[in-house]
């Protein structure tokens, strides 16, 4: 038997805003990190200019074997583009979905081998796509997993049915519902029946979290808040992060505001990057203007003006008549950005009340022959939510199964990469 | 990264998290392997915040190495030393361990700075267990007082059944590394790494480093070792360490970079596997840039048009996938 399925997986969920990795079986992962690498570009720039003249190109040859090691990832690359100019950062995950392949590998390779620290010719690996990845991408993993890594094994799982995975153990053997992910780069509304992905419901809708942190930005600067320009996005990211919350009517909360300021504007303490004076700044509507952005989106777009409940209830409304019940009870929201207090509570009673009123015009239409028996709405929250995605990851990675359903090195060597084109999960529905 | 570093990262987190949240301790139960099969566990319980409990376990051993219960000789010793009282030893150890050790962070020292030293020591237990009884040898040498028997071979885990070379003497001791991978490409990529690594040994700036060779057949200091252990396919690398290799401080990093000298190998083969395929994508980008460019107008508008992702799946496929998802 391989020695490889006696050993926990590696679970790793690339997000846009941050990548969760660990390994199977734990509850918690080992690390979280900002999908962020710091590289050195100086070195490539500067072999292209000098080919042409081939002077002491040993030396080159000699630095560029150390330059293509020089870039890294997370925390540490943040703080080291600011204090040194010579890395440029690229963000490799673009909207959920992979932009540049060449950051993404390197930023597996810091995953694997400098903050897991493990042989990744040891393991499994479960690695996570959003429900709109093409095709194309999912081979390109495959292709950079066993080529590069050697990997024994690998699933790449559809990140709701994770999300859903991730209730499972909390509560009963749920796989229908709808996931509601709002992570920093993409919203998405995906309904899933019994494990199944329903492709052709799916809604994703052009707010995220990180137009939050661009709203919250925008809010403060309008307000004239003495924050340095150069930092302004980080303080609104935290912010967000620390002080947001949902209220239940934005008018009511405005009151609030101005009766006690004392109570509900809080202050915001920080040191000036260049000069390194500390500087303070007042937090006021925007912890609930900020969340807001969901629920009315007019206030932050004109583009785009759906309110996220009105998409859940959409979605659900186009999913099979006979899963709509069961979708409506299970709402499970995953990503980051749910994370605002009373998000759930808020976004279940507007989707309650577009429920109740669609019932009472049928009842109305009807004339008080048939009576519709009341759908029962649930949004469901968890404390995990944050990593609920890698959560449910862990949970399945664990299971024996798994590593049945995993695609081989063999497999992989049999067919090529197109083996991981389709995934099983979508396959059902089609 | 060029180097793997000693304190493992994870742990390392663990711990500062703990002590910085002491107040508010949490259950805690997690484990995890690293690079050459060394598992990890941590627990920690809400009742007593102060105490973790941190089981290691060690790649099984080959036959011909010396190993008392799953640990190197010299390792309850090395714990010993190098931890004093914060950490002590549980007989016997959790079930599938080798080690258990029961932390306690009441007794830490209390300036900062000696903290976080003590905390990175107990990070890197693995440099600790797995590289004590090297770190004996390497000690004898530098204070030159090796053992008589002159041509004595000892054999030390490093990988799970699988073990390198130390040949002690007065003034020098010789270290043999088989190399063994399981990948064709990586065998290739590996002795032409390996052969490189000999050859950069040879430039101006290290002259004081340990000299190093490579050969494809074993070297003829290792008649005694029995022949399975001997078997490799990225052939040997020997070095020799002399006494200034291990004055003082730098005994550490000296035991660190010999023990995980495999995993050092493997890494770079990987990185360089990385680099290459980063290459491959830009050429490939290039050409396409090129057919693309040398196109006729009105063929490239029909492409555009007929460009298909998604394959179509037929009513077969689906329902033979049905099964597959568990």
């Amino acid at each position: 038997m391989d020695p490889a399925t006696s050993r926990p997986a590696v679970v790793i969920d690339n997000g846009t805003g941050y990548t969760k990795m660990g390994f199977a079986g734990n509850v918690e992962p080992c690390f979280i990190v900002p999908t962020v690498v710091a590289v050195n570009d100086s070195f490539v720039n500067q072999s292209r200019a000098a080919s042409t003249k081939s002077n002491n190109w040993l030396a080159q040859y000699s630095a560029g074997v150390m330059a293509d090691l020089d870039f890294c990832i997370g925390e540490e690359a943040l703080s080291r583009s600011k204090s040194n100019t010579t890395y440029n950062l690229s963000y490799p995950i673009k909207r959920g979905q992979v932009d540049n392949w060449d950051a993404m590998e390197r930023f597996w390779q810091q995953c694997i081998f400098n903050y897991l620290r493990c042989d990744p010719e040891d393991h499994y690996f479960l690695l996570t796509e959003s429900p709109l990845t093409a095709p194309e991408s999912r081979e390109y993993t495959g292709e950079i997993m066993f080529e590069t890594f050697n990997v024994p094994g690998l699933y790449i799982a559809v990140q709701p049915v994770l999300a859903l995975a991730a209730g499972y153990t909390t509560s009963k053997c749920e796989m229908t519902g709808v996931v509601v992910d709002v992570g920093d780069g993409a919203t998405h509304v995906v309904p899933v029946a019994e494990g199944y992905v329903i492709g052709s419901s799916i809604k994703s809708i052009p707010v995220s979290g990180r137009d939050v942190t661009l709203f919250i930005q925008q809010l403060m600067r309008e307000r004239g808040e003495h924050v340095p320009p150069e930092d302004s996005f980080e303080v609104a990211r935290k912010v967000k992060e620390a002080y947001c919350y949902t209220c239940s009517d934005i008018v009511k909360e405005y009151n609030k505001h101005d009766k006690e300021p004392a109570k509900y504007i809080k202050q915001w303490r920080g040191i000036k990057p260049k000069t390194g004076a500390p500087y303070s700044c007042d937090i006021g509507y925007e912890r609930f203007l900020g969340p807001e952005v969901f629920f009315n989106p007019e206030i932050y777009s004109s583009d785009f003006t759906t309110p996220l409940p009105d998409v859940i209830d959409k979605c659900i409304q186009s999913a099979p008549i006979d899963t709509r019940r069961a979708l409506y009870k299970n709402i499970v929201l995953s990503g980051g950005s749910t994370m605002f207090k009373d998000f759930n509570r808020r976004l279940q009673r507007d989707l309650k009340k577009i429920v109740d009123a669609r019932l009472l015009s049928s009842d109305a239409r009807l004339g008080g022959e048939v009576r519709a028996q009341p759908v029962e709405v649930n949004v469901v929250s968890h404390p995990i939510q944050r990593y609920a995605v890698w959560f449910g990851g862990s949970v399945l990675a664990s299971t024996p199964e798994f590593f049945a359903a995993c695609h081989t090195k063999a497999e992989y060597e049999e067919c090529g990469a197109s083996i991981c084109r389709t995934n099983p999960v979508f396959k059902g529905m089609y | 990264m060029i180097l793997l570093q000693s304190p493992s990262k994870y742990l390392l987190q663990i711990l500062t998290t703990r002590l910085e949240n002491l107040d508010k301790g949490v259950e805690l139960d997690s484990h995890w392997i690293e690079f050459n099969d060394v598992r990890y566990h941590v627990q920690a319980s809400m009742k007593n915040p102060n105490l973790l409990f941190l089981s290691v376990s060690l790649p099984p051993p080959p036959p011909e190495t010396v190993s008392f219960g799953g640990l190197p000789p010299g390792a309850i010793e090395a714990i010993k030393a190098a931890y004093g009282v914060v950490a002590q030893i549980l007989d016997p150890p959790r079930d599938g361990f080798s080690l258990t050790l029961k932390l306690n962070l009441s007794k830490l020292p209390p300036d900062e700075e000696h903290k976080h030293g003590v905390l990175t020591k107990i990070a890197s237990v693995r440099e600790v267990v797995l590289g004590a009884p090297l770190r004996v040898f390497l000690k004898q040498l530098a204070s030159r007082t090796v053992a008589s028997d002159i041509d004595k071979v000892v054999a030390l885990v490093h990988r799970p059944m699988e073990s390198f070379f130390l040949i002690p003497q007065v003034e020098k001791v010789t270290v043999v590394f088989p190399m063994r991978f399981k990948d064709s490409i990586d065998i290739l990529l590996a002795t032409s790494f390996l052969k490189e690594f000999v050859d950069a040994r040879r430039t101006a700036g290290l002259n004081n480093a340990p000299p190093c060779s490579w050969s494809p057949s074993p070297p003829p200091e290792l008649k005694g070792a029995p022949p399975e252990a001997l078997s490799s396919n990225a052939g040997f690398v020997s070095f020799v360490i002399f006494p200034r290799h291990v004055e003082g401080r730098k005994l550490d990093r000296t035991v660190w970079s010999l023990s995980t000298f495999h995993a050092y190998v493997s890494y770079h083969v990987k990185c360089s596997e990385g680099f290459m395929h980063t290459r491959m994508r830009r050429r490939v980008e290039s050409l396409i840039q090129a057919l693309d460019s040398a196109k006729p107008e009105y063929e490239k508008a029909v492409k555009a048009t007929q460009n298909r992702s998604f394959k179509r799946l037929s009513l077969k496929d689906g329902r033979s996938s049905l099964k597959s998802f568990s």
